[in-house]
């Protein structure tokens, strides 16, 4: 027993960083849709590590995923999408986030505000620009645009009105097999409607009856999952051809260990506090079976999650030509 | 979108500051014409599809008209989600409009991949060719008012080589 | 400049309390005053959506003000309050304040937000019910969006008239009798373009009588807003008692206080998570008595069965519940 112990804490300490803050989702060994919200910035401790003290978190992908994220706006302007009223809520998130910003990550990243002429500096990408809120054309780029190559978060933005949420802006480049120029213009509930299970568990509805009553100063988060092939951040509508087909070789691949990824998602969900609307920020984490393998502990839940999921779960989240190849190479290792 | 052959005749207009029952029917047949308003005064409407002069007939009507008006859109799904969508820009709710669909006929079916917009006669759950990128699509009932169309993707991504 | 950013480090319960400083007084009327309030170390104020309110504590008592501002950013907090001799003691208490005083306020809280999606606001406001629709205009002075305003005060008594003046323009309506605003009001209501929403405030009669004749006139619910101050938050509630069965205790639940806190200070530890009436994580067991349902979680038989409440927000119809604890 003590030896075994001893083992973990050693395997643990020698674990690289992607393991140590993956924000691994499952705690047991079955998995169901939930409206597992709860307040943000909770350290949450795992097996390898610890993830969640932050709103915000840059790891060492920052430049890479921005980088992949200006590539794909580039090729596909229809990822960022602002409906005209939104232009208020845009620049609400850079004045709420950009302070945010700095309060976790002082040493690299610096913001100025007087009155609404503002300075941004931040020296992971050695930059230093000023701009005006409320003034679009301040921002060569965009104001969404801009905001967008700051953080790795995907951002949604929720307008509330008529007892209802709706997604009418939006900067996602990594969306998990959606499209935010097909769903931009939606309300909260026809954005959720393909989703089994959700309407007769009611769900989406309790979940957005708590972001309408959500207070500016509020913060949530909740995670999601589904599984990935390759470290592969756009898994658009837009690019489904080009990724659909590894769903079915995946199962014989000798190499699914390190192609396969568990994609977690850590919402958050903020009151802007100027404009009222809800953001939506989803940071997308990958992590190959192999690297969850390194734990024992994962390396077992996640293997009895897969072996258990509902055939319907399975079929939406597009795992299920090879979640029990998945299961069970994890269940034999 | 189908060929427009509007008569000019059937869009006079409303006179300024209408608050009453706005009745807009896509289509040969005239499906409001049995509509009853409520007793509100009612202006009809008609266009063969909901082209682009047809909708900017529509909005110029609505700018023309105050709040209290009532417009009620009928004819198949393709024109009527259509027209939904542009007087959603105006600033219409929900409580002001009623879509009146056809239960058969064309819809707009929205290309997640190349976001063309075909029309099709197929009913949910089959698929169709995308006029844009000329991929089978297969689609279901998952609707975008603003899109006025349904999502389609690639059938056979799946098991494309 | 941490003013501004997220506030995260207080206990839920004192989430979002600031202690601010008088930093002006000045009569409106005779009997409005305006106050403002800013940081003691001069930082910005959190930004807030046009039409919230602030809760103002006064010994021991609290009173909701509307905020004058646009909200962008703010230096200070402004509210203006109208002194009524036989209130519970709140605008005597606001009236008594002096430029230095600390007080402690809420953050400011929307429920009485503009729609963004307008094509128009219309405002309308009679007497002190000018606060929050000044906030809206300011507002959409601020991005450019269109706004009219329909004022109806007495002669002499009416706060912000300049203010109101200098913001809309040829956009202000200035009605001095109950007689000309009607023909204003229904003037309005039958010629404002399409996609115009209405937002009123003033006393309860006025609000009623205004938002029936724009329903009257087919307005939709969807374009017609007033200020109610009690529906952003669930109210404090009826103070109520829990036997707790299992440990053979009773609890006092004050006004106020939630059952899950007074449990925690009770020293039982009742698994939560949102503390708001939706993750279902806190459901405690009901033995006896009707609990007042107010989470989003139970579905409407479970409720109706009160075997089960959600100690995080629900409450007592009864004086006493008997829970399985």
């Amino acid at each position: 027993m003590n030896t075994v112990l001893n083992d973990t804490v050693r395997d643990t300490d020698v674990l690289p960083e992607r393991i140590k803050h993956f924000p691994f989702p499952f705690s047991g060994d079955i998995y169901r849709y939930s409206a597992n919200v709860e307040p943000s910035r909770k350290i949450i401790t795992t097996e390898a590590g610890a993830w969640g003290g932050r709103l915000v978190h840059i790891d060492e992908h920052y430049l890479a995923e921005l980088k992949d994220r200006d590539e794909v706006l580039e090729r596909d302007p229809s990822r960022l999408q602002v409906l005209p009223h939104m232009r208020p809520a845009v620049w609400d998130a850079i004045s709420t986030l950009l302070p945010a910003l700095v309060e976790e990550y002082p040493d690299t990243l610096s913001f100025a505000r007087e009155g609404n002429s503002c300075r941004w500096r931040n020296s992971l990408q050695d930059l230093d620009v000023e701009f005006t809120i409320g003034d679009d054309t301040s921002l060569p780029m965009g104001p969404l645009r801009f905001l967008g190559s700051q953080i790795q978060d995907d951002l949604v933005f929720l307008d509330h009105r008529q007892d209802a949420l709706w997604l009418d802006a939006g900067v996602v480049t990594f969306a998990a097999d959606w499209s935010v120029g097909f769903d931009v213009g939606m309300k909260f509930m026809e954005v959720h409607h393909p989703v089994p299970r959700v309407k007769e568990e009611k769900i989406a509805s309790r979940a957005e009856q708590f972001l309408m009553r959500l207070q500016p100063g509020e913060q949530y988060r909740r995670t999601n999952w589904t599984l990935t092939i390759d470290r592969r951040l756009d898994t658009s509508t837009e690019t489904y051809p080009d990724w659909a087909h590894d769903r079915i070789t995946i199962a014989d691949d000798p190499a699914l260990p390190d192609r396969l990824h568990l994609r977690v998602e850590v919402q958050h969900m903020i009151r802007l506090p100027h404009s009222g609307a809800v953001l939506f920020m989803v940071r997308s984490y990958l992590l190959p079976l192999s690297d969850i393998a390194r734990v024992p502990v994962w390396r077992e839940n996640m293997g009895r999650v897969l072996a258990e999921l509902p055939d319907d779960m399975a079929e939406y989240k597009g795992i299920i030509h090879y979640a029990k190849a998945a299961s069970d190479w994890l269940l034999a290792n | 979108m189908r060929a427009a052959s509007q008569s000019p005749a059937t869009v006079t207009g409303c006179e300024p500051g209408f608050r009453g029952v706005i009745c807009v029917s896509f289509g040969a047949a005239n499906t409001l014409a049995d509509h009853d308003a409520g007793g509100m005064p009612r202006q009809d409407f008609r266009f063969a599809s909901a082209n682009p002069e047809a909708l900017a007939n529509l909005r110029s009507v609505l700018e023309r008209s105050c709040v209290g008006v009532r417009l009620v859109l009928a004819g198949p799904p393709a024109d009527v989600h259509a027209a939904a969508s542009a007087v959603a820009e105006c600033g219409l709710v929900d409580e002001e409009i009623t879509l009146l669909c056809d239960e058969v006929g064309p819809r707009v079916i929205f290309c997640g991949h190349c976001h063309a917009s075909t029309t099709t006669d197929h009913p949910i759950g089959t698929d169709v060719d995308c006029r844009g990128c000329a991929t089978t699509l297969t689609f279901t009932d998952h609707f975008s008012r603003r899109v006025g169309g349904y999502l389609g993707f690639s059938a056979h991504a799946e098991e494309a080589a | 400049m941490t003013a501004t950013a997220l506030q995260t480090k207080f206990h839920p319960v004192l989430e979002g309390t600031l202690q601010l400083e008088v930093t002006n007084v000045s009569a409106q009327t005779d009997s409005i005053t305006s106050i403002t309030f800013g940081d003691p170390l001069g930082e910005l104020l959190p930004s807030y959506v046009p039409g919230s309110h602030l809760v103002v504590q006064y010994g021991t008592g609290a009173n909701a003000y509307s905020l004058t501002g646009a909200g962008n950013a703010p230096r200070e907090y402004a509210i203006s309050v109208l002194r009524v001799e036989d209130g519970a003691g709140g605008s005597l208490a606001m009236h008594a304040l002096s430029v230095g005083d600390r007080v402690q306020v809420s953050r400011p809280r929307s429920a009485f937000a503009p729609a963004a999606t307008a094509k128009h606001h219309l405002l309308i406001a009679a007497g002190i019910g000018i606060t929050p629709v000044l906030s809206h205009a300011r507002y959409a002075a601020e991005w450019g969006a269109s706004a009219s305003l329909i004022y109806v005060h007495r002669p002499g008594t009416g706060a912000h008239v300049q203010d109101a003046r200098d913001l809309l323009g040829s956009g202000l309506t200035e009605c001095t009798d109950r007689g000309s605003f009607q023909e204003v009001l229904t003037r309005k209501l039958t010629t404002q373009r399409l996609g115009t929403h209405l937002y009123v405030c003033g006393p309860a009669d006025f609000m009623d009588s205004v938002l029936e004749q724009a329903r009257d006139l087919g307005w939709p619910k969807g374009l017609l807003h007033s200020e109610a101050f009690s529906a952003a938050a669930l109210d404090d509630g009826q103070p109520f008692a829990v036997n707790l069965a299992r440990s053979g205790i009773t609890v006092e639940v004050p006004a106020g206080v939630s059952l899950l806190e007074t449990l925690e200070n009770a020293g039982l530890s009742i698994p939560n998570m949102c503390r708001k009436g939706i993750c279902g994580e806190c459901a405690v067991p009901v033995l006896r008595g009707v609990p007042q349902h107010r989470d989003l979680y139970l579905t409407d038989q479970e409720k109706a069965d009160n075997t089960t409440m959600m100690c995080c927000v629900s409450r007592s119809l009864d004086p006493e519940l008997e829970l399985d604890l």
